[in-house]
């Protein structure tokens, strides 16, 4: 069973401060939350390098060798169209098709991969969400959480988030 | 790299009135939502939903009947229906614009305005999308737009430019939708979070898909809402470019030219944005959001309507200087003729009036500084534009190459309600946004307010010696 220990602080650097002192302790499970992007956090968590400008670079090449293959072979192999004597594969026609295409899968992708891979959304349920105060962290508040299966580690992460200058500490329980 | 313009713009007028804190400008921009409606707004939804009802009957009737109730004709065999789609595509243009292209710039000030503006695109796509679908007679069959395995056993033609815009429209508004969407998800959380019935939390947390704001969340979804808009700022430029070559591919007098790309895409951002102050202007004043939606904000829009009228203009002066330089008689015909002296002159004139003439009034400061100026130029520019394409289209298909092919147009009753119509249904659907949703980027302007604070904090003295 899943508990984390939360830590509350008023002032957005205090959190980032916060988090990078809880990182440089080696405390294992952290994570942040705050209403906007907290300037710093990535560096103090050392967040590895974000994945999506692969994904949409992959989603984007696919979108437009697709694109350009379906153009051609619509056009020019399984169905050819004369239009005015042109020839049935015409290259810069189909720039325009293959350049939307190359937008629209490669924006699918970024939005997709997000929400469902790097998000991890939608979820109805979140140990977090147990206290209510949790509430703030999308509105004024800036919060920590250290997630540990240990229950005889709680009592000393809750020194440690005290130390670093948490306002008030909740602790959560994962519901089974 | 950009730190220090970035910091210089947060000097001069600030773009947050008032002291503020998170906790205010929470109450402050959520107060509409959970505050009971107010009449005015009651009035207004009434309006808006008269002339969907209207926008519906005209539909039915189109479909029933066909589009012979439509007043298009031979010459005129384009009028209404692609009139009203560049007009409804190009007001949406803005929303991208000031959404992406402003947030690769880090122009500040786009994020008190953003959301709104991109509603206003996506809504405004919405009543674009109707023109065309219902324009190819069987609207019933427009799924044969895209390319499916069919039993018929053929292909569309991708050569040509309206199958295009078939895949620019469609990308642009999946595209809109999406890119609305995320941002929003942080401010769906903060409604969930906020709300104090169960029904809205439950409502609103559906939306909000459980976002918690997590830094290693905030860590992707920065860089999948920078690449979102680096991807838009093309499209946005590609769609009204495909748009034009609707036109431009074509031979006739007025449309075959080389410059309308650019001038479609100015005049685009031109409209757009005249139809963001339209509707800002009222909505700050109604739903108190005049300390987020500063004069500056209004002032920095003047100044993009004014540049880009200027685009426009020079538009104008190079599509009749072609056509005089050509020597080609049709094309100075229509430019000579048709247009300043046939049938629609009085269109001319007034798109020449309110595209040219009336932004330039926003060159004096106090006339981007006065609301009322404000407000009624940015109709009159969305008029004027209306008129532009009006003009493109109709004066240039009523006389084209042979004397006896012309005709005359007029609009019927069945026209002038679908145009109703669609304004009714976007304002409709503008209203329910503005009721439901945070009109206001909730966490980018929290964002703003604390780089401003943490601005002046560092640089007291540079910030002090920059304010009036």
């Amino acid at each position: 069973m899943r508990r984390f220990v939360l830590g509350v602080f008023t002032q957005p650097e205090a959190c980032v401060e916060a988090a990078r002192q809880l990182h440089a302790q080696g405390v294992p499970g952290l994570d942040a939350y705050s209403p906007y992007p907290l300037h710093g956090i990535d560096e103090a968590l050392e967040l590895p390098p974000s994945k999506v400008p692969l994904v949409a670079l992959v989603g984007g090449l696919f979108g437009v060798i697709g694109g350009y293959t379906m153009q051609w072979w619509m056009n020019g192999v399984d169905y050819p169209i004369n239009v005015g004597n042109r020839p049935p594969h015409g290259f810069w026609t189909n720039i325009p098709i293959t350049f939307e295409c190359g937008i629209l899968l490669a924006v699918l992708s970024i939005f997709f991969s997000s929400i469902f891979g790097f998000f991890q959304l939608p979820r109805t349920y979140h140990p977090v969400f147990e206290s209510e105060q949790f509430r703030t962290a999308s509105l004024d508040r800036f919060w920590i959480s250290v997630e540990t299966e240990d229950e005889s580690k709680v009592e000393g992460l809750r020194e440690q988030l005290r130390a670093v200058g948490a306002k008030r500490i909740h602790t959560v329980l994962e519901a089974t | 790299m950009t730190a220090k313009p970035a910091l210089a713009q947060l000097s001069g007028a600030p773009l947050i009135e008032g002291p503020q804190d998170d906790g205010t400008l929470n109450k402050s921009l959520l107060d509409f939502v959970w505050k009971e409606a107010r009449p005015g707004w009651y009035a207004l939804i009434c309006i808006g939903l008269a002339l969907t009802g209207l926008l519906f009957s005209a539909i039915t009737i189109t479909l029933a009947r066909g589009i012979g109730m439509w007043g298009n004709n031979i010459p005129v065999a384009w009028a209404f229906g692609i009139i009203n789609f560049v007009w409804w595509i190009g007001i949406g243009h803005a929303g991208t614009l000031i959404s992406a292209i402003l947030l690769l710039f880090q122009q500040k000030w786009r994020t008190s305005i953003n959301r709104f503006a991109e509603a206003m695109t996506l809504f405004a796509v919405m009543q674009a999308g109707i023109f065309p679908v219902l324009h190819t007679g069987r609207p019933w069959f427009a799924y044969w737009l895209f390319p499916y395995p069919s039993t018929n056993q053929i292909w569309p033609q991708f050569k040509s430019p309206l199958m295009w815009d078939v895949f620019a429209v469609s990308t642009y508004f999946i595209t809109s939708l999406l890119f609305w969407y995320l941002g929003l998800i942080p401010d769906l959380a903060s409604l969930r979070d906020a709300s104090t019935s169960r029904r809205a939390r439950i409502a609103y947390g559906i939306f909000a898909l459980g976002w918690r704001g997590s830094a290693r969340h905030w860590h992707h979804y920065k860089i999948a809402y920078l690449l979102l808009a680096g991807l838009a700022t093309p499209l946005v430029l590609s769609v009204h470019t495909i748009v034009s070559w609707d036109f431009a591919a074509s031979i006739l007098p007025g449309w075959h030219t080389t410059i309308f790309p650019p001038y479609f895409v100015a005049g685009a951002v031109f409209s757009g944005f005249a139809m963001v102050l339209t509707l800002i202007i009222p909505a700050r004043r109604f739903m108190k959001f005049k300390h987020v939606v500063t004069l500056r904000h209004l002032e920095s829009m003047a100044k993009v309507l004014l540049t880009t009228g200027l685009i426009v203009s020079y538009g104008y002066v190079m599509e009749h200087f072609a056509a005089w330089y050509s020597g080609n008689i049709y094309e100075r015909h229509i430019f000579f003729f048709t247009r300043p002296h046939g049938q629609y002159a009085w269109a001319y004139y007034t798109q020449m009036f309110c595209n040219v003439l009336v932004p330039q009034v926003f060159w004096f400061p106090a006339a981007r500084r006065n609301i009322a100026v404000l407000w009624i130029g940015s109709v009159l520019v969305n008029v004027g534009m209306w008129f532009e394409r009006f003009n493109i289209v109709v004066t240039s298909l009523q006389q084209d190459f042979i004397p006896s092919n012309w005709a005359s147009y007029a609009p019927t009753w069945v026209d002038l309600s679908l145009y109703a119509g669609t304004i009714g249904f976007f304002g409709t659907l503008f209203l329910l946004f503005l009721k439901f949703l945070p009109a206001i980027a909730l966490s980018e302007v929290k964002e703003l307010r604390h780089e401003m604070a943490a601005a002046e904090e560092h640089q007291p003295s540079e910030l002090e010696g920059a304010k009036p």
